[in-house]
Formats: C-alpha cells, sequence, structure tokens
C-alpha cells in the first residue's frame, strides 16, 4: 500500500520537477550573450576586501579589475560556465571553474606567505538551506588540528556540544543534552545509519577524513527527517575541485605520548576540466592510554579508514561519487567490568581499577570491533531557473562487541550486528514563484538488521526491517528586513520485527510510525554589524529497539524495555517473559518542540554570539529506577524503559576579542538545565555547565613564516542537578531487611554524586615553514586528576593525564 | 541533454523498484544456546559414612527477569562429615544447560569463596575466605586447576553442634588474574548467594 502511494509520489515530484524545464529557456544566454558572474574577492585571512584584483575567463580577452569593495561583474557572457583565474600581487592567483547558478561568488585569496590555498565559496554557505537556523562550522586550521581525535571530541570544540563517553574510545556527540538517536549526523551527505541505540555505540566516522564539520543548533527534522531532536551534525569530504591544474594533497603524521599512538593520514585529489578525483586514508595505532597516577589497561585503539572520489562535470549536470571506509577496534577499560553490585562497589572505592597492568598495545575484551561502509552517489541538475538534487546511499555497519565470558565463548562477539541501509533523496529547488524560493524534496530509506549466530547468547535485540518515506516542503520568502522561512514534512515509517525472548521462542511484530513536523523561522539583519535568527521546529523520532526489547543485564544494570514489563496491583513494574505490542500497551512517538534564538554582533574586532534554546519534548524516553531484582550474582536495581514529558533549556555563548594583529582572547560559556516535568525530578547524566578562555598569540617569529600559540583553559562545573545517591551498602541494608527503595521512591538516582569541577589547560603551538605545519600541544598541563560526570566509566577511573601530541603536516 | 535526463530517471526508477521489492518480513535470529545466564545453584551434601545425598536448590526461572527465585533453606544434622558438590545450571524456559563443567574445564579461571556466620562447622574453622585478605582462611577444597590452586566445586564440612546461621557462596570468574594471592575482592562474581542454614 505505502509502496504504491511512494512510487506514485516518486513520479509525480519527478514530472513535477522535469515539466517545467521545457517551457523555460527565457534567459539562454547562448543565443543572446546576456549571461553575467559576478562575485567578491577578499584576503583569505583578514576577510578584507581586495580591490584591482584581476579576474579573467580563462582563454579569452574577457578580464576585468575588483572596485574599492573588491566586487567584480564580468557581462555579456555567451556560456553559463567557465574557468576563471583571479589573481593580484602578493596573492596566490588561482583558477576555479564557475557557473551561472551560483550567483553569489566569494573568492578567498591566499597571501604568497600563506600555506592556505585559496578558496572558494559559492552560494550559500548554510549546509541547512535554512537561515533562521543556527549553524556553527569547524573547518581549516581549526579543525586540523583537532582532527586526529574521535569524532565526539572533536564535536566537543563546539559550544552547545558535550560529550557521553565510555572510557576514551567510545565517545557519542550530546547536543543541548541530548544525544544517540536524538542527533542525527549526515556523513558524506547521508544519514549515517548505525546501532545508534546504544549509550556505548559511537558513531562509526573517522573525523581524520572531514574537510569541515557543520552543527545544526535547532531540531531540522522538517529537511532530514526523524532524529533530529536535539540538532544536526554535518560533516562533509573535501570537495573536489575542477581544473586545479596539478596534483595537490596533504600528508600528516602525528604522534602523542599518552597512549604511545601514532596517527598518520593523506589526501591526494586532482581536478581536469571535466572530471575530478580525490583519495584519502588514514591510520591510528594507540596503546593504553594513563590518568596521572595509573594506567587504564586495555584502552588501545585501532582505526583505519580510506575514502575514494570521483566527480563528473557536463553542462549543466554534476555527478559525485564516493565511497569510504572505517574499521575500527577499540578497547574498553578492563577494570569496567563487573559481575554484580559488591563488584561495583569494590571499584568504587578503589584508588585505582583492578586489574592495572603495565603500558601495552594489546587489546583484549571487553572491546569492540565495528566497521562502515558508505557508497554514495550524489548530483544535481541545473534547469535555467531551478534544480534538481538527487542522491542514492548505500551503508554496511558491522559492530561485534566482545565481553569477558567464560572459556571459548572470549573469542565469540557477545554482539553481532550487520545493518544495511539504502536512502534515496531527491531535493528540488523550484523557481522562485512571487517572492517565495523553496524546496521540495521525497527521502525514502530502507533499513535491514541482522543478528549474526553465533554469539552463544540470545540477542540482546532484535531483527528488524525498516521502511520510511518522508516529504517535505520548505519555503521563504523576504518580509521587510526579515527573511522568513515556513517548512513542513511528513513521515510514515514501517517496521517487521523479529526476535527471540529469554526462553528463545520467537516474536513478531509489525510497527508503523508517522508524524507530521513543521517549523518556522525568521533571519533578520539589525543595523549593519548585527544579526538574529529565530527558529522554532519540531520533531520527532519512534522508540529504538532498546526501549522496546531490552531484557535482562548488561553491564551492571538489568533493563527492561517498554514491551518487555508489566505494573504489578502494587504499582511496581514487573518484567514478563512475553512480548507485548503496540495493542497491549501503545508507545507514542517522541516529540520535540524547540525554540532557538541566536543573536550575533560584530565589529571591528569583536564579536559576540548568544545561543538562547528551550526544547520540550513530549513522550522522552528515558530509563528510570524501578526496583530491586534478586538474582544468581545477588540483588541488582532494575530499570525500566518509560516515557515522561521533559524540558531542556540554556544558553551558549562566545565572545571573541582582538586587542592587535597579534593577540586575540575568546570566553565561550554554556549553560543547560533539564528537567523530568511529568515527575518534577532531574535526569541522571545531563552535561555540567562549562565556561572557557583561550588566549592566542599569532606572528611570524623564530624564523618561520607563521607562527601561533594559544593557551586554552576550561572549567567543568560540577552538575549541582544531579539525581539522589544511594550507595550499594544502603541498597544492600534494605535488601537484607526486606525493604525496597525504589518502589517507595520513583525518583532517579545514582551511586555516587556528581564528580567535582574541574579546571583543565590546553597549550597549543603551531608553526609554518614553506609548505609545512607543525604542532606542539600539551593537553591537560596542570596532570590535573578528574572524573567526568557524562563518562559512563568515572564510576571506576579517573580521566587521561597529561598529553603531549607532537604533529607534521605537509601540504602541496 | 534531455537524452541524458530521460536515462537517469529511467535509471532511478529502476532502481527504486528494485529496492521496493526487496522489502519483506524479516527472518528471527537463529536460536542461540545461552551459555551466559546461571540461573539454579544445586548444593549437594553427601554424608561421608555413607547414607542418602541432601539437596538444597537455588532456581530463579526467568533468569534475568524480576520474577522471586526460590531458595531452599540448608538443614544438615549435627557432627557429621559431609562432602558439598556444587553444580550450575541454565534451564530459563526451555533451556537445559550445564554450566558446572565449563567452570571445571575452566578451572584456572575460577574460584569458589564461602562465608558463613557463628559456630556452624567444627571443620574448616573460622568464618569463611570470603573479603580481601581472607584468601588463605580454612576452606577444605577438594579439587585444584592445573595450576594446583583450589576451585571449589568439590569441598568437605563437618558440622557443629545445633545451631543456625547463613552461608554465602560466591563464584568468581578471574581470566589472568587467579593466583594463589588472589582474594574474593580480584575478578567478576558469577554467583554471590546467601543460604540460610540450620545444623539440627
Amino acid at each position: 500500500m505505502t509502496i504504491r502511494v511512494f512510487t506514485f509520489l516518486i513520479f509525480e515530484v519527478l514530472l513535477f520537477s522535469t515539466c517545467p524545464a521545457f517551457t523555460q529557456g527565457k534567459r539562454d544566454c547562448n543565443t543572446d550573450c546576456s549571461c553575467t558572474i559576478s562575485g567578491l574577492v577578499v584576503d583569505a585571512s583578514t576577510q578584507e576586501p581586495i580591490p584591482y584584483a584581476t579576474v579573467q575567463i580563462k582563454n579569452s580577452e574577457k578580464g576585468v579589475m575588483t572596485n574599492e569593495a573588491g566586487e567584480f561583474q564580468i557581462k555579456e557572457l555567451c556560456e553559463k560556465e567557465y574557468d576563471i583565474s583571479i589573481s593580484h600581487l602578493g596573492y596566490k592567483s588561482f583558477v576555479h571553474h564557475h557557473d551561472i547558478y551560483h550567483p553569489d561568488l566569494i573568492v578567498k585569496l591566499a597571501t604568497n606567505d600563506m600555506i592556505l590555498e585559496s578558496i572558494v565559496i559559492e552560494g550559500s554557505t548554510i549546509e541547512t538551506g535554512l537561515e533562521s537556523l543556527t549553524e556553527s562550522n569547524l573547518s581549516g586550521k581549526e579543525l586540523e588540528s583537532i582532527k586526529t581525535e574521535s569524532l565526539g571530541d572533536v564535536l566537543s570544540n563546539i559550544t552547545g556540544v558535550s560529550t557521553l563517553k565510555t572510557g576514551q574510545n567510545v565517545v557519542k556527540p550530546i547536543i543541548h543534552g541530548l544525544h544517540g538517536n536524538r542527533v542525527l549526523i549526515i556523513n558524506n551527505g547521508v544519514r549515517h545509519e548505525g546501532q545508534g541505540w546504544g549509550q556505548e555505540h559511537a558513531p562509526e566516522i573517522d573525523a581524520a577524513m572531514a574537510d569541515n564539520i557543520a552543527l545544526v543548533k535547532g531540531a531540522a527534522a522538517v529537511k532530514y527527517g526523524p532524529d533530529a531532536m536535539g540538532g544536526v551534525i554535518i560533516i562533509n569530504p573535501p570537495k573536489m575541485e575542477l581544473s586545479t591544474g596539478h596534483l595537490h594533497g596533504t600528508a600528516g603524521v602525528t604522534a602523542a605520548s599518552n597512549g604511545r599512538s601514532v596517527n598518520a593520514d593523506l589526501l591526494l585529489q586532482q581536478g581536469y576540466r571535466n572530471f575530478a578525483w580525490m583519495g584519502q586514508v588514514s591510520g591510528l595505532y594507540q596503546g593504553d592510554l594513563r590518568t596521572p597516577d595509573y594506567m587504564l589497561t586495555n584502552t588501545g585503539a585501532r582505526e583505519l579508514s580510506y575514502m575514494f572520489g570521483a566527480r563528473f562535470h557536463h553542462k549543466q549536470l554534476d555527478l559525485n561519487l564516493l565511497y569510504s571506509h572505517v574499521q575500527q577496534t577499540l578497547g574498553i577499560l578492563r577494570g569496567s567490568v563487573v559481575g554484580n553490585l559488591e563488584d561495583l562497589d569494590i571499584a568504587l572505592k578503589a584508588d585505582e581499577p583492578y586489574f592495572t597492568r603495565d603500558f601495552s598495545y594489546d587489546i583484549n575484551n571487553p572491546r569492540q570491533e565495528v566497521s562502515h561502509d558508505q557508497i554514495r552517489l550524489k548530483g544535481h541538475y541545473n534547469f535555467n531557473d531551478h534544480q534538481l538534487d538527487f542522491q542514492y546511499g548505500f551503508q554496511a555497519n558491522t559492530r561485534q562487541e566482545y565481553d569477558v565470558r567464560r572459556g571459548n565463548n572470549n573469542d565469540r562477539p557477545a554482539i553481532d550486528l550487520e545493518l544495511f541501509t539504502h536512502t534515496l533523496d531527491l531535493d528540488w529547488k523550484h523557481a522562485p514563484i512571487s517572492d517565495w524560493s523553496g524546496t521540495i524534496g521525497v527521502q525514502w530509506l530502507y533499513q535491514d538488521n541482522n543478528n549474526i549466530p553465533g554469539t552463544n547468547t540470545i540477542p540482546f535485540v532484535p531483527n528488524y526491517n525498516n521502511n520510511r518515506f518522508g516529504l517535505y516542503i520548505t519555503e521563504s520568502r523576504p518580509v521587510g528586513n526579515l527573511e522568513f522561512e515556513v517548512g513542513v514534512r511528513y513521515d510514515y515509517q514501517s517496521n517487521s520485527v523479529a526476535g527471540r525472548d529469554a526462553d528463545n521462542n520467537v516474536y513478531r511484530q509489525d510497527l508503523n510510525y508517522q508524524s507530521v513536523t513543521g517549523l518556522v523561522g525568521i533571519n533578520t539583519v539589525l543595523g549593519k554589524n548585527t544579526s538574529f535568527r529565530s527558529n522554532f521546529g519540531t520533531a520527532w523520532r519512534p522508540p529504538n529497539i532498546a526501549e522496546l526489547y531490552s531484557y535482562g543485564k548488561h553491564e551492571f544494570t538489568i533493563d527492561f524495555g517498554l514491551w518487555r514489563h508489566t505494573t504489578n496491583e502494587f504499582g511496581t513494574p514487573q518484567s514478563i517473559s512475553d512480548v507485548l505490542d503496540q495493542d497491549k500497551k501503545p508507545v507514542d512517538n517522541e516529540l520535540g518542540f524547540k525554540w532557538v534564538n541566536t543573536f550575533n554582533h560584530t565589529l571591528k574586532g569583536r564579536s559576540l554570539e548568544i545561543t538562547a534554546h528551550v526544547n520540550y519534548l513530549k513522550g522522552y524516553l528515558y530509563s528510570k529506577p524501578a526496583g530491586i531484582a534478586a538474582t544468581v550474582r545477588g540483588p541488582f536495581p532494575y530499570y525500566v524503559f518509560d516515557q515522561t514529558d521533559a524540558i531542556f533549556f540554556g544558553l551558549d555563548a562566545s565572545y571573541i576579542l582582538q586587542h592587535s594583529s597579534l593577540w586575540e582572547s575568546r570566553v565561550q560559556g554554556t549553560y543547560l538545565q533539564a528537567r523530568d516535568i511529568s515527575n518534577d525530578d532531574v535526569f541522571v547524566g545531563i552535561p555540567a555547565n562549562k565556561i572557557g578562555y583561550k588566549l592566542s598569540f599569532m606572528k611570524p617569529v623564530f624564523g618561520l613564516d607563521q607562527f601561533s600559540a594559544a593557551l586554552e583553559t576550561n572549567y567543568t562545573f560540577r552538575q549541582y542537578l544531579a539525581p539522589r545517591v544511594i550507595t550499594v551498602a544502603e541498597i544492600n541494608e534494605a535488601n537484607l531487611n526486606g525493604e525496597d527503595l525504589f518502589s517507595e521512591d520513583k525518583s532517579s538516582f545514582d551511586f555516587l554524586p556528581a564528580p567535582n569541577g574541574y579546571l583543565l589547560m590546553n597549550l597549543n603551538l603551531q608553526g609554518t615553514l614553506n609548505q609545512f605545519v607543525f604542532g606542539v600541544q600539551f593537553k591537560n598541563l596542570l596532570n590535573a586528576s578528574y572524573r567526568d560526570y557524562t563518562n559512563r566509566l568515572r564510576y571506576f577511573a579517573d580521566e587521561t593525564g597529561f598529553n603531549m601530541v607532537i604533529s607534521a603536516r605537509y601540504k602541496f | 541533454m534531455t537524452i541524458l535526463k530521460s536515462n537517469y530517471l529511467a535509471l532511478l526508477l529502476l532502481v527504486t523498484i528494485g529496492f521496493m521489492s526487496s522489502c519483506s518480513d524479516d527472518d528471527a535470529p537463529e536460536a542461540e544456546n545461552e551459555e551466559e545466564v546461571i540461573n539454579e545453584v544445586t548444593l549437594t551434601f553427601t554424608p561421608a559414612a555413607g547414607g542418602s545425598p541432601l539437596s538444597f536448590t537455588y532456581n530463579d526461572p526467568d533468569g534475568e527477569g524480576t520474577a522471586a527465585p526460590e531458595q531452599d533453606d540448608i538443614v544438615l544434622p549435627a557432627n557429621t562429615i559431609y562432602s558439598m558438590s556444587i553444580t550450575f545450571k541454565n534451564t530459563v524456559g526451555t533451556s537445559n544447560e550445564d554450566i558446572t563443567e565449563e567452570v571445571e574445564e575452566e578451572g584456572h579461571e575460577h574460584q569458589i569463596f564461602f562465608g558463613w556466620t557463628g559456630a556452624l562447622f567444627s571443620s574448616p574453622t573460622g568464618l569463611g575466605n570470603i573479603g580481601a585478605g581472607n584468601q588463605d582462611n580454612p576452606v577444605n577444597y577438594q579439587d585444584t586447576d592445573t595450576e594446583g590452586l583450589p576451585i571449589g566445586l568439590e569441598t568437605v564440612w563437618e558440622t557443629a553442634e545445633a545451631t543456625s546461621g547463613t552461608f554465602r557462596i560466591m563464584l568468581k570468574h578471574q581470566p589472568d588474574i587467579k593466583t594463589a594471592t588472589s582474594s574474593s575482592d580480584d575478578g567478576e562474581s558469577d554467583i554471590d548467594l546467601l543460604w540460610n542454614i540450620e545444623i539440627q
């Protein structure tokens, strides 16, 4: 039924989008030579306009100079695309393949003594195409110095992003307090689809492959579909430029003292008139990390990733093919394995994790072996005044998790899953209709998730197929000096699930979910230096497999999914051996309503940005303590998944002040509060508030072409909104006296109070000489011992201590 | 140009239709032999002088579920020497998996520790070997692993005069950890059970 509807819609959209092509042709400058190329030329480092730069159409007489404001315009062209060369004395001249479909050309010229290449920005720099959504970007030098870290750690450099960790290797990003299935990651243009349901399942993405990363802080569900509750992370590969003239690339190597790791990466790319290619490889070899006082045994990591791309350009059609592969072996602290509460109590009281050994590169159990392959074909076709974008993506994700088990089972993964995902996206940017410009798109996703047999344990999650279809429209128009945006989207998802309960009996279910989401927003310029954007958007996600079907012990908790427990006559949740369904126990979608406002004020040498956000979540899925289960391992508190209404609100702020051409200060801070409205309670694991100050210095000294130093100080506060603390001793004592601390008081709890606030200092030094960039970073300069509230291993060990990272990069 | 376009549209539709036909109900995962869960522990006391053995069982029918377990109280005649053997099983649902043998085979990774209250036994003396630093306290282990270290599946107990108290057994999994000096604080607990015990 849905398939028929879907095919019909595809047809509709295709017909709809191709019909106007035959009626257009008004502005076909092949006949009347009426095409124009215009743009702006600025200095890449100061962003100041460059007057009197030469802009020349290659292999022709046509050329102009930029005016005082750095602007140029070449008129009376008879073709729609050209190679243009831009040059000015003292700057690196370069050639760019340009077409008339990108009216807002900005050329950033790099000075001769800069290692940076000159770059071009075409059209909107806004990733989502939505002006009212707040975006933050990481790119260029800033990204280069950190891209050897895990993706989550890289992202945490953006205000408003923190990390949910399981040790040092498994790092998930948290945006405004939301993580996992509530954060959507768009990797190389494709929704990243992995086993995102577990807290210890980090996205299988290598940040070293990224050329730039954008973070959308709003609920951008209208354009992207489910999961974009907290925001969207957009990771872009290097752009494949045409007509580069020669082989370009970078080669880098990084070594770190903590973990004695080495990291190497290589990027090669070349562009011709109608074709460009790119190849990239990166690898990491890391041993055990250490805290200031002891080793973290079994925290080594291995990573290998590579990517190949090709771009074909043909008049109005641009095709882009990409293949990427990431594989990781991630060790998890051996001392974090506990059998029961008593073990946990011993671990909580120990000075150092048990099973601490001397440094080693070995990775034993517990460990994760994950891989992710992605093939993506995308293209766009330019009609005269509208454009069709299409994209097909295929992803294969494998995840094997090895626990400490008895005997030969150590060689078998306890979790072994394979997930295949196909995605198809079509976006049509229509020609403006009386001031309204916008995009209509359809998206289709098909998934197949399977347990690989041979784990010798009943699968933690069922097999499922997932079929999802989405249709959206976003429109914008100017209203006075406002840009007004509105959008709406409809999604339909059907899943067929087949799993095994604790008795090994098969259960089967078909689930259907649907939702309508919308957004409305404004972007306005207030005077010359100030802008304000405001966006209200809704988002949704269906419950994930863990929230519905979890059953039994996982690490040091026992969890029961929504359909694996009922409530007895005393109001206490009890697990059941059967599996419930939507009829017996309805579970609603999680709905988010997020309002984000950003105020930006930039004046010469000063820049202030403040983002205020509030997110109301209806039917927020979370796990709460429900009682004590008597097991063969002794008593355990058990948790059940439930739904409540929650509110998350906060502020991100940053202020940059240029003291002089040499010195710059940056202050940034985040404040976040989250509350369980229905139960008037707080949640466990909400990131604590942070404030940071960075002082940077930049000047060509020591005979270098350029030298920069930055001293960064960050203070993370104690999470003062942590739930009540119930110690293991209290649980055991209550259990012996026949009391249940969780049936009386259903509020959330933690075994330990939230850790104290901590101060971290980092020093970054970087120098460039000819085509080399050298860097030395000192992380945790004070070798501070601290624990982080959102690291799930904070019960067992401190965070890593001092680390010196040396890097060298060669660009050509 | 138009040819190019129609070709690509055809291809796109073909791809779409291809994937549509692959949407079918999912197959269930294959049945796995559950080797992680232990839900039944039996202590069998066999009188050294002959006579019928006495068995006491802890059984948690739903394994890791919340349903309450069934547990016998241990009742033993006074002043008698018993050899005790322990068996572990997974009997959740329709499973019937004996895990004792596995523990025995992996003896160099396992040790069972014992603790009790008061004067239940005339041998071993003391209160058992549970807790850091108590690993050398007397327990009459009758079995050893490949390294000559005790396991605890077979032990000997001599009951004292009539009294009552509690009896605790702990199975510790200690891969690469078990040594002559390792204690019940090392490794992971696979079993930790407290029994009521009466010596009559």
